[in-house]
């Protein structure tokens, strides 16, 4: 099985730059909770540059969700809004970051519009 | 039933009672205190020794609070006047009620007070709907406070019910054993508290801000003064209607915009938050300052059919309620919208033209482009060069995607409905506008004149083969519609005023178009009617098919004023407003299209839902078209054109680029000697003077 949450992660921090991000500056914390462990991943956003790692480190936003839930996210099976509406996904500090995080998150695997150019299925503008 | 109803608001929380403060809601009835689009009290009942309460009046102190003045006793013509009660309310995080009685003889008494509390939390859509409840319910007394609560999974709503006053707690409510000395006074404090999800965090406003804000808002906002009263009442109303509707997103706090109405629509909608704050331009600046940055956060990115989600396109509508949590509906948020993505770009030029900010325009600059590259790359959906629509979401999705969403609202003059997509005109109107703006941003401000000049050459060949495409050649007006094939959907529809607007036009065409808009099809005396008389769907009291709507007619003045026609203009604006003063200045979503001088009074839509923010905009927009007012450079051109019914008008200290300037006009168009009208703005002096 693929381990989607660390692939999410690790792909987030190699685009070094990501022009959906340019509006975000702060640093959030995936506190990702799988039985007793928590996983934590860092991301510092910095007008469009990201990094990525692995350390414990205070945050703007604290997003905590189960790990199980958050695979779903990374693969575009669950909705991060909608999980946050529900209370399966909880925040702390700036909300506005989770909304722009949320932009490169996958969509569904979708039939998706009918757009010009939709051969090579780009989901992302 | 619903005019009988109390409302009070503030952001997207508000209470809808009966006229003595009771919540008696069912299924389908929409009473209650609601907050983020779930229903937190569905019973809140008032008795005095077992007895109901009778209204004497009620005050409304301000948008977020009301006074109620009650009697015991009900159904009787014999009011029992020994006692009185009254029932302050203002909604806050759920709402505060002061509950105060007076003991009116010369003995003491001694009174049993209760209050009935329970909620159903629904969600709106199931208010709407009747749909019913998946979860669980509970209801416990913890820390002196009643807890009415619901639970699905990890979904958690619940009401905290507590008094200032020694008090019994049930699992049904609160009962107060009061003692009244002679001619003596009890009172107590409830507080009801909405909590989960987020609106308890985010939503902390207190009432003194609220009345100091209310203030301040009004006083930012231009000052009008006029000799036709009935104007004034409606500025004033309108300026505060707005200030009621400002809505600040539980994900985006501290920032507000406008909202789209009272009950259903308090939520943030692409479409309306970008309409109202266009019209409120000259006036509050600031809101589409918020709405501009909002809408552009939420802005699509992925393609996602449930959401109808496109990369570029601006969201629709937003909810936060069970069903949206639970993907039993897409609003999370939903984008099935096609105006709101190029009307996102005309709100930004506009922006910057009046206020000079130039930064927000630098800043938007990803979500512009993206905005502009989705009108190209994913809204042609028949391939033939034109916007148009057909949701993917074909359960809970929305059919309609333009302004006018109602089932029957595109039709043919026969009355037929074209299937999908459909590519209706004021969306090919919008695009060209988007592009034309568009235009002007990348080569005086983002300085990438390769763009601009693509943009324009997009759009000058957009507005060619408009105007060959969809001119109904022998009545000569443009049609309402393409249909998938490219045949015109040819109904005569207010449209045409919005193709005016947005500056598609050919200047050739212009005539025909407003002689059309103001000729007796189309226009009643109070304005401009959706579709003709005489299409096959006409009917005057037709949601989208024969009403008047007073957000669309301030538009239509906006474009023939546009096109040079500034007495057709000042006409529109002489109707509606004047059909503003028969409803002490709010003017309601959308009223019969009926011929003035049948009815005499515009006939209320039965159930539009008011106060609503563009119907609200209505009249500020009105008051910048009468006045031609138009940012030129760095200064503002003002070119009245009034009715001679307004008198003398100045609006002071007009907000923008150029600081603050004033504007004055009198109003020299005599409406009245055009023989086939009636008498305007006369008529509603009249009725003001009725109603003193």
């Amino acid at each position: 099985m693929t381990d989607s949450t660390a692939e999410f992660f690790q792909e987030l921090g190699g685009r070094g730059h990501e022009p959906l991000l340019e509006k975000a500056t702060g640093i959030v914390r995936f506190d990702l909770v799988d039985g007793k462990r928590t996983e934590r991943w860092l991301v510092t956003l910095d007008r469009g540059d990201v990094s990525v790692s692995r350390k414990n480190a205070a945050a703007d936003c604290i997003v905590r969700a189960d790990r199980t839930l958050f695979d779903a996210m990374a693969r575009g099976d669950v909705d991060g809004m909608a999980a946050y509406l529900r209370g399966e996904l909880t925040l702390e500090g700036d909300p506005e970051l989770l909304v722009l995080i949320q932009r490169v998150l996958p969509g569904p695997v979708t039939r998706g519009a009918p757009h010009r150019g939709s051969a090579g299925g780009s989901d992302r503008r | 039933m619903s005019d009988d109803l109390v409302k009070i608001l503030d952001g997207n929380t508000f209470v809808v009672s009966d006229g003595r403060g009771d919540i008696e809601a069912s299924l389908t009835d929409p009473t209650g205190l609601f907050s983020f689009d779930t229903r937190f009290l569905s019973k809140w009942v008032l008795t005095v020794d077992g007895q109901r309460l009778n209204p004497l009046s009620v005050d409304d102190l301000h948008y977020f609070e009301t006074r109620f003045f009650l009697v015991p006793g009900t159904g009787t013509v014999y009011v029992d006047a020994k006692l009185s009660v009254i029932r302050q309310r203002a909604v806050g995080d759920g709402f505060r009620e002061q509950l105060t009685i007076l003991n009116h003889e010369d003995k003491p008494v001694d009174l049993t007070v209760r209050v009935e509390a329970a909620s159903d939390f629904a969600d709106l859509f199931e208010v709407k709907d009747a749909l019913e409840k998946k979860g669980k319910y509970s209801s416990r007394i913890e820390g002196g406070k009643l807890l009415l609560a619901y639970e699905r999974q990890t979904f958690t709503r619940s009401t905290a019910i507590s008094a200032s006053a020694p008090a019994r707690l049930d699992k049904n409510g609160l009962t107060f054993k009061v003692r009244l000395e002679a001619h003596g006074k009890w009172t107590t404090e409830i507080e009801v508290s909405a909590q989960g999800g987020q609106s308890a965090e985010t939503h902390k406003r207190r009432r003194e801000n609220m009345e100091g804000n209310l203030e301040r808002w009004v006083r930012g906002a231009p000052r009008l003064e006029c000799d036709w009263e009935p104007l004034r009442i409606t500025y004033r109303r309108s300026l505060v209607d707005l200030a009621a509707l400002r809505y600040s997103p539980p994900i985006t706090p501290g920032k507000s915009l406008p909202a789209a109405g009272l009950p259903w629509f308090m939520t943030m909608f692409g479409r309306d938050s970008v309409f109202t704050s266009l019209q409120a331009l000259p006036f509050t600046p600031e809101l589409a300052a918020t709405t501009l940055r909002v809408l552009g956060l939420w802005q699509g990115t992925r393609v996602d059919d449930f959401r109808d989600e496109d990369p570029g396109r601006i969201l629709h509508e937003m909810r936060y309620g069970e069903m949206t949590a639970f993907e039993e509906r897409p609003h999370s948020p939903y984008y099935g919208c096609a105006d709101a993505t190029a009307l996102y770009v005309v709100l930004l030029d506009e922006y910057e033209r009046w206020t000079g900010d130039r930064k927000l325009v630098r800043e938007l600059e990803p979500e512009a482009r993206a905005a502009l590259n989705w009108i190209d790359e994913y809204a042609d959906l028949i391939g033939n060069g034109y916007v148009s629509y057909r949701r993917r979401n074909e359960k809970t999705g929305l059919e309609n995607q333009c302004w006018k969403d109602s089932w029957d609202s595109i039709s043919y003059r026969d009355g037929r409905l074209p299937g999908f997509p459909r590519a209706t005109c004021e969306l090919q109107g919008y695009a060209y506008d988007a592009k034309v703006r568009g235009a002007r941003l990348a080569r005086e401000i983002w300085k990438d004149s390769t763009f601009a000049a693509e943009l324009e050459k997009q759009a000058a060949e957009l507005k060619r083969r408009f105007n060959r495409d969809f001119w109904v050649e022998k009545d000569e007006y443009f049609a309402l519609a393409l249909d998938a094939d490219g045949n015109q959907v040819d109904a005569l529809s207010s449209n045409n005023g919005h193709l005016l607007w947005s500056g598609i036009v050919d200047k050739s065409k212009a005539k025909a178009v407003a002689r059309h808009l103001m000729g007796p099809r189309l226009f009643t005396g109070w304005g401009v009617r959706t579709l003709a008389e005489g299409e096959g769907r006409f009917n005057p009291i037709g949601y989208h098919v024969g009403t008047i709507w007073p957000f669309d007619n301030s538009f239509i003045a906006w474009g023939l004023r546009r096109y040079g026609f500034k007495q057709e203009a000042a006409q529109i604006a002489a109707g509606i407003l004047n059909a503003a003063a028969f409803f002490d200045g709010r003017l309601p979503e959308a009223f019969g299209g009926y011929q003035r001088e049948a009815t005499r009074y515009p006939v209320q839509y039965p159930t539009a839902c008011s106060p609503q923010a563009w119907s609200t905009g209505a009249p500020l927009l009105f008051l910048r078209t009468m006045l031609g007012l138009e940012p030129v450079g760095d200064h503002l051109v003002v070119d009245p054109a009034l009715p001679s019914g307004i008198g003398a008008l100045a609006l002071l200290e007009i907000p923008g680029r150029w600081g603050r300037v004033d504007a004055f006009a009198r109003g020299e168009i005599d409406l009245n000697r055009r023989s086939e009208l009636q008498p305007q703005l006369g008529a509603a002096e009249q009725v003001s003077a009725r109603r003193r």
